[in-house]
């Protein structure tokens, strides 16, 4: 198991699509991969996890962590085309109040 | 060394001579004498080698270098043997340690069940690994029972830790009557302050009031509770956004009050219980809705054990996640 | 004649070189086939361990007499990141997450005697001694 983000970057925007299945053992991962970004203050990051096909809490707290980091520079975070499993997560735990975050529109 | 050498041609040349099991034997045998030497197995080889080549003075050059290459192969195998036999006995040791502190850990955080008048408590808590990153805390005065069913990301030794704050921070509070917004509040802000960045607690606190019947519950980004009113035939999800644990400070929570009347339910859970990772499709929470109903003549105990049982063999025996479902009858 | 020989580690070639080199020293001290394969191999990992963590370094293997005693001595000099804890890597269980040799344990257990001198940021020597057994 693995998981995986590939940057890309669009004028003040830096995509990255993160691909795989989030839980304890692939958490790290991520977080590595995340904390890599180099953040300036204003500068947008956008994570499209529409290729996250499992994600536990653990999961959840890379995401909250680099939230905190990504507020302290001064930075926009947006996680975006999340699936209606991850949506929930978020919802439950009461993190899309305060994350910004987009799901997959239901066709 | 060279009594060693000239024992190990003879048992050698013995064994090719008559191929016999009793050769064999004493061969086996003679390892104790190698061990004692603390030979290596490049040692041994070498032993092998100069035996062969005396034996047979007409060996090819080509079966040397065969030997050579073994010895130089096994200078390395034998390296990397001893260190994993090492890692082995590391490991134990680590063991061990993770048995007394999952039997610290059962100490400190052991429930009791209450028995307030009027209600039927009913509760499993199942850690997936030694240590239970799940937490039910329960409290009851005259007056008043609340409950508390917590979740502490992660599992393992990190959250056992967090988890033993929680409950000294719920001890704390040790009123049975506080109002479960300010618990979660009060909570919220110690958490907070004392673990790192992707550390978080989700938590459901309910309080009821036995005079009353009311319960009054909040929610701290917990897997909602199952709420059957038994008048209407329907349940609720008993649904906030309340933020998790530890994320902000400052947090401030709602509460909201249901009055229970006989024969109405509550099922507190963990995700545990309803996140299943091969079963992307499965309504979990459908499915133990219907399930309950069907079994709610059962005692509490009953109820949550033989939920635990159907989720079980549905799932193979493979529950993920620690596992915590309580359950509260009118 | 020089009993000194120096390999330069920048590249995985530098290995093999120095490998090739510390195996004819040992031959020509007299260490038998055994003792050639454990000091090429403490050799080959001392200088896998320079050309991993440190990039570029260097293996020094001299002919060693003290005494009435023959051996052979190899020492590894780099200028890389240095070790924290000399204690800890000689332990077993140390393991850097993704070492992919046996390690500085596994080069103790080979020779008879390991001296390790490091400065965090400056760089790291390591001398390793293995003495001739007589008779």
């Amino acid at each position: 198991m693995n998981v995986s983000v590939q940057f890309r970057k669009n004028d003040n925007t830096l995509q990255g699509f993160v691909e795989g299945e989030l839980d304890t053992y692939t958490a790290p991962m991520l977080r590595e991969e995340l904390d890599s970004i180099q953040l300036f203050e204003g500068m947008s990051i956008e994570l499209d996890l529409s290729n996250v096909r499992y994600m536990d809490s653990t999961g959840l707290g890379v995401f909250v962590a680099f939230y905190k980091k990504v507020m302290k520079q001064k930075a926009n975070l947006k996680l975006v085309a999340l699936s209606s499993r991850l949506a929930r997560l978020f919802e439950i735990t009461g993190l899309s109040e305060l994350m910004e975050i987009e799901s997959v529109k239901k066709v | 060394m060279n009594k060693l050498k000239a024992q190990y041609k003879r048992i050698l040349s013995d064994y090719i001579q008559s191929q016999n099991e009793s050769n064999l034997y004493i061969g086996q045998n003679f390892i104790k004498q190698l061990i004692q030497k603390n030979l290596t197995p490049e040692d041994v080889i070498d032993i092998h080698k100069q035996a062969i080549e005396e034996i047979y003075n007409d060996l090819p050059e080509s079966m040397l270098h065969a030997y050579d290459f073994l010895i130089e192969v096994m200078v390395h195998f034998g390296l990397m043997f001893k260190e994993h036999q090492s890692l082995l006995i590391k490991q134990e040791e680590i063991r061990i340690e993770m048995d007394v502190a999952a039997k610290i850990q059962n100490l400190l955080l052991e429930t009791t069940i209450p028995n307030p008048k009027d209600l039927d408590i009913g509760m499993v808590s199942v850690p997936i690994r030694k240590l239970n990153g799940d937490y039910v805390h329960f409290m009851h005065n005259q007056n008043y029972f609340s409950v508390a069913v917590t979740d502490v990301v992660g599992k393992g030794v990190p959250a056992a830790l967090c988890m033993s704050m929680v409950k000294y921070g719920l001890d704390t509070l040790e009123y049975a009557r506080s109002n479960p917004s300010y618990v979660l509040e009060v909570l919220n802000n110690i958490i907070e302050k004392s673990v790192d960045d992707s550390m978080f607690v989700s938590l459901f606190y309910g309080r009821f009031d036995l005079e009353n019947n009311i319960f009054t519950w909040s929610s701290a980004g917990h897997e909602p509770a199952l709420y059957y009113n038994s008048t209407e035939q329907t349940f609720y999800d008993l649904e906030t956004k309340g933020l998790l644990l530890g994320i902000l400070q400052e947090v401030k929570y709602n509460q909201h009050d249901i009055k229970l009347n006989d024969n109405d339910f509550l099922i507190l859970m963990t995700d545990g219980v309803t996140d299943f990772r091969e079963m992307e499709e499965f309504d979990s929470r459908g499915y133990i809705k219907d399930l309950a109903l069907s079994i709610s003549h059962l005692t509490a105990q009953e109820m949550c054990e033989v939920i635990y049982e159907k989720l079980q063999e549905l799932l193979n025996f493979n529950i993920e996640d620690d596992f915590t479902i309580v359950v509260i009858k009118k | 004649m020089d009993s000194k020989s120096t390999v330069e580690i920048i590249t995985e070639l530098d290995i093999v070189a120095a490998r090739r080199l510390g195996r004819d020293k040992a031959r020509e001290i007299g260490f038998n086939k055994v003792d050639q394969a454990r000091i090429t191999t403490a050799i080959s990992e001392l200088a896998k361990n320079i050309f991993l963590y440190a990039h570029v370094g260097k293996i020094v293997i001299e002919k060693i007499e003290v005494n009435e005693k023959t051996g052979i001595g190899i020492t590894a000099i780099d200028r890389g990141p240095g070790i924290q804890e000399v204690r800890k890597v000689l332990e077993d269980r140390y393991r850097t997450p993704d070492s992919v040799g046996a390690g500085l344990p596994a080069v103790k257990r080979l020779v008879d005697s390991i001296n390790i001198q490091s400065k965090i940021g400056l760089g790291t020597k390591i001398k390793v001694v293995k003495w001739l057994n007589q008779g």
